[in-house]
């Protein structure tokens, strides 16, 4: 609601609203004659004092005219809004509700209804019942009926397929009470928005009946039938005539659709629009420090920092807080953290590719002894697909539905090599070969919905491999997908990674993954690098406190009794990143002693690991054991 | 208490004018168990295994195509209106996604408190209230959680709001589809040692339904392995993951990761002993077994027909190995094998 | 393809009969509301005579079973009754009328849906910038004025005031293309502006969602130049919505320029039916609904078509 009042157009465009329901109500107050006032004697008297619009054709006050006109207004909205929202809103509720053959029939006839215009509709209903407003508005609100049922529908369609529907009928509530208490409240904002924007669609239709003289009397007050006794006299008396009609008209029309608009935005937040501009950096973004970069590596990146511009001038929300990394050639690195801990949006920022608004506000990239830390989007470009392939979460999304399959796979060699369209294909079913999907030449042609995950997922790694890169950033490229197909997937990377000698970047969440395939592990814990090992060091000695107990939680790592309860780590991970309160992951560790509370601490070198913990040498030495938690507290 | 007889669930896809049927998708193939008072029993499948089908099918949610579900001797697929409340009241649910199964309308207090009105019969909402907080301090969340709506809650929070929600009507049996899977690993812990701490707390029936084998270990007495709408596999928890008998069973154990590198490395090798292909579609099922592509050890007889459930020594398979099917030497092959492995 | 576009032809059959269903229950009803036409022809006429011969002449005074077959399968042949008014043949005036509104309408389309798209890929691929903000505020305000008060302002401005063109009646394409061209094209001015706009806002935010999709990312992340992101990936699943907002839009506009050529005083289809309206001459109505109707299902099915071009799911799934 405060955003709504912030909206300086929502706010006129409701005392416009306003203005209109106080005419409906009581025109008098605002008219300053009767519409039954007339003198011909000063006919198409131009605008005065005591006549703000002008006189028509028999001297009529033309403001009092227009007021009155907004009283028919409102008048013809109540009327075939009316109609449409009593008749279609439910209808549109059962025929979602029924499915099957109801829903088909229902929606058959609504089609039926739509196919023929609202105005063809009012025509041919106003010559059945005779002319006038409210035969008029009956045809409209006819049409109106098939408007809101198709939108009723459709939302509830949507609302039905919701998870608390399921919830809602297994505590036993009845098909009715469902759609009472849970499904029509949910559609409340979808139908508010409709409202105004069908008023906006009745008025602009309803006018337009009455200045062909379908609607409303000729003599009548009411804005289509001055727009129409305008036109009659415009050529002789001048176009001033159209505007006491039109203005209040365009203002009624502006404000529902504002109104309708505002709402929306009131009930969606919506969020702000991404574009395609590339990785922004802002002026005061500070390259890392030199000694950082690992020189001799392949990839690395220095202190990298990412915020994101929040809405309410509140200081930037913190994404990653200076994260250093690199791999070598012919090395895998894995990047292992849970969900929020930043890991996706350090490989999309490491790689020019983090989403608007996000910004670098510091940090360094060098790649293969270039640095890239200001390379632009075209530079990018030339490197992304080519040196460095990339694959994704979610295989089905990452392939446009559009287009076929082959076509999205002989991209990049078009892109980056000189191969012709023909080469580019026989190359393309080489790859769809190697990543081992059955019969290539035929799944070239094929669209994304056809494949199963696993298949989508080698249609992306081979789309990633295509032109022989030196570096694969995987972004969890098996979480979506079921665990025999994980394995077969990672089967294919560490087969294709021994024979073409690249480095992968493997980010995922499961350690067990990580064991199977990394070299080196760098572990996230809120936008932040916790620790840094090889492999072997991250599951023998694990070093950091989340290190350890995310190893522990793990069921696979349950030790002694069955019926011994999991380790746990307690609370929960937080949605920001905060640098100044000492070290994040302190409220939930088991070793936080008062300092951690207050100093943040840095990745130092402690053994054969580079841990970011206050505590860490001692934890090393000690070989402290895993305390089990195993009281549950109360979550904050 | 829980009984299910030769259960198919069919999903058929709606006729289009003009264009030829579709063929319908086998959600569910035969599958017959039961679930006792007190027992856990752990459903591990992957995707398309039916077993989210499977707890749509006892919690009334889809219909049935053929067989029966008996709960505590009735056929649920048979109720009328006023015993499917009562069944209502005695099988409860929570579901996978926590952040689409509570209404974003309604606070914690409604949510939880909706099926106490219901079915209890307490509308006076300070009795309702307080016995809303009851049940969320049960669950481990405070009392002024009473008056949060869904979208204040992190994902670990609102499951144990479902949990509350499920609770409150003092259920029979409990049915948890994939509750756990969209947590992280270290709130997914919590929820597991909560759902455990109840089950035996109240001597609840749970019903617990996972895609990950690890997580239903630590949960489950029996465990029942799910491929393509059938039941593939069902036994004892410790002896289901030492010494699997059906080969999908294998397959998926062998698939899990070891969070260490050098048992992971044995883990691989085992992994790649299976064939490496596409299961086939559920609304195109092959004639004979269903795993029989991906099997390592299939026989001809895999590819004709369905092997029937076996009893093992564990409980039972469906498997030709276990089946009087093929004799070698007037034996099962597993029973041949195991001979020639004693001598 | 082939298969689906039959399929989707012969979906139109049913309609288009349920359409004329429709249409011959609007002369029922209308009886049944004001008498029927011989009623009213006989009101001065008091002989118990006059209904009679004229029902029997019109043939109004069988059963309705008789009288919908017979009024269809005239209907089928082209043939849409005698108008009350004229007395001469429906079809023949409504074909009089329906040129004019139809180079109104297929103008304002051409013009609306290609500058829309146009402008909405100018807007969409660059959201929240100045060129956006400049088209939206433009879009937003075509949007909210009806047609024919941009029909008014138009003649006002072009015809009475620069006096560049002044339509008053339509003239048709044997008087040269040119000459057409300038009687229309004003009232399809007007019609196209709210028709661009529409569409331009929806391509507008279906091309900013498309450019914010994985695909696109993955796209991205493959190397893939700017131009061919927008042209190539995002456009495509872009125009999905668009064509459902096309469609509706085509419906409206037909109904619109029933006013707007009233404006312009052009001799169309919307002069024809507040004629009949006014002399509640039910056949013409009938006629003109079941013409415009027919219209609006046929532009349905080949916006369907386009559909399944541009979304190969629903092409495979229903052919």
């Amino acid at each position: 609601m405060q955003s709504f009042i912030r909206k300086p157009l929502a706010v006129a465009s409701s005392i416009w609203i306003f203005l209109l329901l106080v005419a409906f109500v009581r025109p008098s107050i605002l008219a300053t004659h009767a519409t039954t006032f007339s003198d011909t004697t000063f006919a198409f008297d131009k605008p005065s004092s005591q006549h703000f619009f002008g006189r028509g054709q028999v001297g009529e006050d033309l403001y009092s005219f227009a007021v009155y006109g907004g009283q028919n207004a409102v008048r013809s909205i109540l009327i075939a809004v009316g109609i449409g929202a009593l008749v279609g809103v439910p209808l549109g509720l059962i025929s979602a509700w029924a499915g099957g053959r109801i829903d088909r029939a229902t929606m058959w006839l609504v089609d039926l209804l739509f196919s023929i215009p609202v105005i063809m509709l009012a025509i041919a209903i106003v010559a059945i019942l005779g002319s006038g407003i409210t035969s008029a508005m009956v045809g409209i609100g006819f049409a109106m009926i098939t408007r809101f049922a198709r939108i009723t529908r459709a939302a509830a369609l949507a609302e039905k397929e919701e998870l608390y529907i399921d919830a809602a009928k297994i505590t036993g509530l009845s098909s009715f009470t469902t759609m009472r208490r849970y499904i029509f409240p949910n559609l409340i904002p979808t139908l508010v928005v409709q409202v105004a924007i069908l008023s906006s669609i009745v008025i602009l239709i309803g006018t337009g009946l009455s200045a062909i003289g379908v609607g409303a009397e000729r003599d009548d007050a009411d804005w289509g039938a001055m727009i129409l006794r305008a036109s009659e006299n415009s050529l002789s008396e001048g176009y001033w005539l159209f505007f006491p009609a039109c203005l209040p008209l365009l203002l009624t029309i502006v404000s529902l659709n504002l109104l309708g608009d505002a709402l929306r935005d009131s009930y969606v937040p919506s969020g702000s629009v991404t574009s395609l501009t590339s990785t922004r950096r802002t002026a005061k973004t500070t390259t890392a420090d030199l000694d950082v970069i690992d020189r001799a590596a392949l990839f690395s990146v220095a202190s990298l920092s990412v915020e994101f511009p929040t809405a309410k001038k509140q200081s930037p929300k913190k994404v990653l807080h200076d994260i250093t990394f690199s791999v070598k050639k012919g090395e895998v690195l894995g990047v292992v953290g849970e969900s929020g801990s930043g890991k996706s949006i350090t490989m999309l920022a490491s790689a020019g590719l983090l989403p608007a608004p996000g910004q670098i506000t510091q940090g360094s990239t060098y790649f293969d002894g270039r640095d890239l830390t200001t390379a632009t989007e075209k530079q990018w470009q030339k490197i992304r697909g080519n040196d460095i392939g990339y694959i994704f979460q979610e295989p089905i999304a990452s392939l446009n539905p559009a287009l076929t399959v082959g076509n999205q796979l002989i991209e990049p060699l078009l892109v980056h090599t000189d191969l012709t369209k023909k080469e580019a294909r026989a190359k393309a079913e080489e790859l769809l070969a190697e990543v081992r999907i059955p019969d290539p030449a035929s799944r070239m042609k094929q669209y994304p919905h056809e494949f199963s995950g696993g298949m989508a997922q080698r249609v992306g790694i081979a789309m990633a491999l295509a032109c022989e890169p030196k570096l694969l950033i995987a972004d969890e490229p098996t979480t979506a997908l079921d665990v025999t197909v994980q394995g077969q997937i990672l089967d294919l990377l560490s087969d294709i990674q021994t024979r073409r000698d690249m480095a992968i970047i493997f980010v995922t969440h499961d350690l067990g993954v990580i064991a199977e395939i990394a070299d080196q592990v760098i572990v996230m814990y809120a936008g932040q690098v916790v620790e840094q090992a090889s492999a072997e060091n991250i599951f023998s000695s694990p070093t950091h406190p989340y290190t350890q107990a995310l190893l522990a939680t793990m069921p696979q790592n349950h030790s002694g009794d069955v019926d011994k309860p999991l380790t746990v780590i307690e609370g929960t991970v937080p949605s920001q990143t905060s640098i100044d309160a000492g070290c994040q992951f302190a409220p939930r560790c088991t070793y936080v002693q008062e300092q951690c509370t207050v100093t943040l601490p840095t990745l130092t070198l402690v053994g054969g690991s580079t841990v970011a913990c206050l505590r860490a040498e001692e934890l090393q030495s000690e070989v402290v054991n895993l305390t089990v938690s195993s009281t549950e507290k109360v979550t904050q | 208490m829980l009984e299910l007889d030769n259960l198919h669930v069919r999903y058929t896809p709606t006729k289009k004018l003009l264009s030829p049927a579709a063929k319908p998708v086998k959600a569910l193939n035969g599958v017959s168990f039961s679930l006792g008072p007190g027992q856990t029993m752990g459903l591990v499948g992957e995707s398309g295994s039916g077993k989210s089908t499977l707890a749509k099918a006892i919690l009334k949610l889809t219909d049935v195509h053929s067989g029966a579900i008996n709960f505590e001797g009735q056929d649920v697929t048979q109720l009328n209106r006023k015993d499917s409340l009562s069944f209502r009241k005695n099988v409860q649910g929570v579901l996978q996604d926590p952040y689409s199964s509570l209404n974003p309308l309604h606070d914690v207090g409604v949510i939880v408190g909706d099926p106490i009105t219901r079915h209890l019969g307490i509308k006076r909402r300070d009795t309702r209230n307080q016995r809303v907080r009851e049940l969320l301090t049960l669950v481990g969340l405070s009392a002024d959680f009473l008056e949060r709506k869904p979208h204040q809650l992190s994902g670990g929070q609102r499951q144990r709001v479902s949990i509350a929600r499920a609770l409150a009507v003092e259920p029979k049996l409990l049915i948890a589809d994939e509750a756990t899977s969209a947590l992280d690993v270290s709130i997914q812990s919590q929820i597991i040692n909560l759902l455990k701490k109840i089950q035996q707390e109240k001597q609840l029936a749970l019903l617990f339904i996972a895609h990950d084998l690890e997580v239903v270990k630590h949960i489950a007495t029996d465990v029942g392995v799910m491929y393509l709408g059938y039941l593939v596999e069902l036994g004892k928890t410790e002896t289901l993951y030492s010494e699997p008998t059906h080969p999908y069973t294998k397959m998926l154990l062998a698939s899990i990761p070891v969070p260490n590198p050098k048992q992971q490395e044995k883990r691989k090798a085992l992994r790649q002993s299976f064939i490496n292909a596409e299961p086939p579609s559920p609304s195109n099922l092959p004639m004979g077994c269903p795993f029989a592509n991906r099997c390592p050890v299939a026989m001809d007889i895999c590819k004709k027909e369905m092997p029937d459930p076996t009893v093992t020594a564990n409980g039972f398979s469906r498997c030709h190995l276990h089946t009087s099917g093929p004799k070698l030497d007037g034996e099962t092959v597993v029973d041949f094998i195991k001979k020639q492995a004693h001598t | 393809m082939a298969k689906y576009i039959t399929f989707r032809f012969l979906s139109l059959l049913p309609l288009l009969f349920a359409v004329s269903v429709v249409s011959f229950s609007l002369a029922v009803i209308g009886e049944k509301v004001n008498g029927s036409i011989a009623v009213q022809k006989c009101a001065e006429d008091t002989s118990p005579t006059c209904v009679a011969t004229i029902e029997k002449n019109l043939g109004i005074d069988k059963p309705l079973r008789h009288r919908f077959v017979s009024w269809f399968s005239d209907a089928l042949q082209g043939d849409l009754g005698i108008s009350n008014q004229t007395n001469g043949p429906v079809s023949e005036l409504l074909l009089e009328g329906f040129w004019p509104t139809f180079s109104i309408v297929g103008l304002s389309l051409v013009l609306g849906v290609s500058l829309g798209i146009a402008v909405g890929i100018f807007s969409g691929t660059k959201p929240g910038g100045a060129r956006d903000t400049v088209t939206s505020v433009l879009s937003t305000s075509f949007l909210a004025t009806p047609s024919y008060v941009i029909g008014i302002f138009l003649s006002f401005l072009i015809a009475t005031k620069l006096g560049w063109v002044n339509p008053t009646r339509y003239t048709p394409t044997e008087d040269g293309y040119f000459e057409w061209f300038k009687s229309i094209i004003l009232p399809a001015a007007s019609l196209a502006l709210p028709t661009m706009a529409i569409i331009q806002r929806q391509l507008r935010s279906s091309m900013a969602s498309a450019l914010q999709s994985r695909y696109v990312l993955a796209a991205r992340a493959r190397g893939v130049s700017r131009n061919a992101l927008v042209a190539k990936h995002a456009l495509p699943n872009a125009m999905i919505p668009t064509l459902t907002v096309i469609g509706i839009r085509v419906a409206a506009s037909i109904g619109i320029t029933l006013v707007v050529e009233r404006v312009f005083g052009l001799n169309g289809l919307g002069v024809i039916l507040s004629d009949a309206v006014t002399n509640n001459d039910i056949p013409v109505i009938q006629g003109a609904m079941l013409l415009v109707a027919t219209l609006v299902l046929l532009v349905n099915l080949l916006i369907d078509i386009a559909y399944g071009f541009l979304n190969p799911k629903v092409r495979l799934e229903n052919g």
